[in-house]
């Protein structure tokens, strides 16, 4: 489960990036937080993987207070989570399989289980066939997929996706946004960051509406 | 799971290694420089040491009698001598004889003593002292006693030779590990700097890593290990080239530099001595990745 209670963030006075949000995700929910661009959706974001501290307010996943994770232990929350971004944030000079079994090498998965997890995650993509490709040689939808194997492959309990569609035409987007359902059908809880409401509409889930870092509907609760 | 690891970030660092060249060239240079500074110092004073062990097992009295004293009183002297406690015996030199073994252990200067046209070679007494290492006070007691002959000129206890090339070799050992010091401390600075632009070239790699889960340790095991190997490979390039200046010394300057040649020598380092200098090597190569990635106090 994702908690905010209260949270503020700022960057820079005056302006709050962040302002008074408060919101429950529950375990295995399907999310969208939805805002034209500046309205705090990345940020919201960043926080929940500790990317930055939120200014004010607490914010608990599965149960643990993530403010008070100290920097150095800050790895266990990314273990527990995948991050998928808008510019994929691939290794460009590392194939389709070291970009997926990166996120199992860290944890220290021996071998013969990388494999295995990687070509399964690289299945569930439609991307088997292209794993000793360069990201290079792959289209805009096909890195996105690599970077949704890399965010699955070690069974995350949370799926975070900032923006996934935003560099992809409708098409693939929605070949994107079937990927979240079906991860989201197999138990985990995906928290998608888009500005495409139409996009949303059509997968449905719950929706967030943030609007100059306040959050206008589909809050705590 | 450690050696998996361990085998990830040698291959990690191998990757670096393989990727700016030229940073980690001049690193193992520098870092060779320094520590070859330190074994040939090193290497010096094994040499005087050697040298000041070898006098000191030989520690002897040499006293210088007048050339006209009659050969009754030179042994009467020779037998107060020999009663000394100190003693363990001694031996009276002819002129002939001393010039003789002058001309044997330096056949190069033989040229000098037939050029004078007369033996200046003294007669002598040379004691041989039971301990070498003994007091220094009782040795000068007996050479003040002895002295007292009307027929002894001069004595020389040649202990004291030693001392003062023990003492050189304390001063190389000392003037090594100051200057070798010095370039280590740059060698660090140096190591620190390639492993810095190498992070800042892997800033985004770094960044992904984080993003997915990288402990802080993964994250520096790879840069930790680059500066290892790269101080290993600099103090066995080290190690190697003071074994190539001892043998180079020796075949084409330790002749030109006659009797001096015995003294002024490299001695092999010793096989504790060698571990030592490539295992600085490496901590150097530790301390300079640290030092680099201390900054980086994100990773």
């Amino acid at each position: 489960m994702i908690e905010l209670v209260h949270v503020w963030k700022q960057y820079q006075p005056p302006a709050w990036a962040l302002a008074d949000v408060s919101l429950v995700v529950q375990r295995g929910e399907l999310g969208f937080i939805t805002g034209p661009s500046g309205s705090g959706k990345s940020t919201l974001l960043k926080i929940l993987y500790r990317e930055v501290l939120p200014t004010h307010g607490r914010i608990r996943i599965n149960d643990v207070d993530i403010i008070r994770i100290p920097d150095s232990k800050i790895y266990s929350l990314r273990r527990s989570m995948g991050v998928v971004f808008q510019n994929f944030r691939l290794l460009p000079r590392r194939r389709v399989f070291e970009n997926v079994a990166v996120a199992l090498r860290v944890l220290g998965t021996p071998a013969r289980d990388l494999k295995r997890k990687v070509f399964i995650a690289l299945r569930m993509v439609h991307l088997h066939h292209r794993i000793w490709d360069f990201p290079a040689e792959l289209s805009y939808g096909e890195q996105q997929r690599v970077a949704i194997a890399r965010a699955v492959v070690n069974n995350p309990s949370i799926l975070l996706a900032d923006e996934p569609t935003g560099n992809l035409d409708p098409d693939l987007a929605a070949e994107i946004m079937g990927l979240f359902r079906e991860i989201h059908r197999q138990g985990t809880t995906v928290l998608v960051c888009t500005h495409d409401r139409d996009l949303v509409r059509r997968f449905g889930g719950r929706v967030f509406t943030l609007q100059e870092g306040k959050l206008r509907g589909g809050g705590a609760g | 799971m450690i050696i998996p690891r361990l085998r990830e970030a040698g291959s990690a660092a191998l990757r670096n290694c393989r990727q700016s060249k030229t940073g980690h060239l001049v690193s193992l240079a520098v870092i060779a420089l320094a520590f070859l500074t330190v074994g040939l110092f090193l290497s010096l004073a094994n040499n005087f040491r050697a040298r000041a062990a070898e006098l000191g097992r030989n520690a002897a009295i040499v006293f210088y009698l007048r050339a006209d004293l009659p050969p009754v009183e030179r042994e009467a002297i020779a037998r107060q001598i020999r009663a000394a406690p100190l003693v363990a015996g001694a031996e009276i030199f002819e002129a002939e004889d001393a010039r003789n073994r002058f001309l044997n252990d330096f056949p190069g200067l033989a040229d000098v003593v037939v050029s004078l046209g007369r033996n200046p070679f003294p007669v002598s007494i040379e004691a041989a002292l039971k301990n070498a290492a003994a007091p220094a006070e009782a040795v000068q007691a007996l050479i003040a006693r002895i002295r007292e002959n009307p027929g002894v000129e001069d004595a020389v206890f040649n202990r004291k030779a030693a001392d003062r090339i023990r003492a050189l070799g304390r001063l190389a050992e000392a003037l090594g590990f100051g200057f070798g010091g010095l370039l280590v401390a740059a060698s660090i600075v140096v190591i620190s700097g390639v492993i810095k632009l190498n992070v800042l070239a892997r800033r985004d790699e770094i960044e992904i890593l984080r993003l997915v889960g990288a402990s802080n340790s993964y994250l520096r095991g790879p840069y930790l290990l680059e500066g290892l190997l790269l101080g290993i490979a600099g103090g066995a390039a080290a190690l190697a080239l003071t074994a190539l200046a001892e043998r180079l010394f020796s075949s084409f300057v330790g002749d030109a530099l006659g009797p001096l040649g015995e003294i002024i020598a490299f001695g092999s380092l010793t096989a504790l001595q060698s571990l030592g200098l490539v295992a600085a090597g490496g901590l150097a190569g530790i301390a300079g990745s640290a030092s680099a990635l201390a900054r980086f106090t994100r990773i």
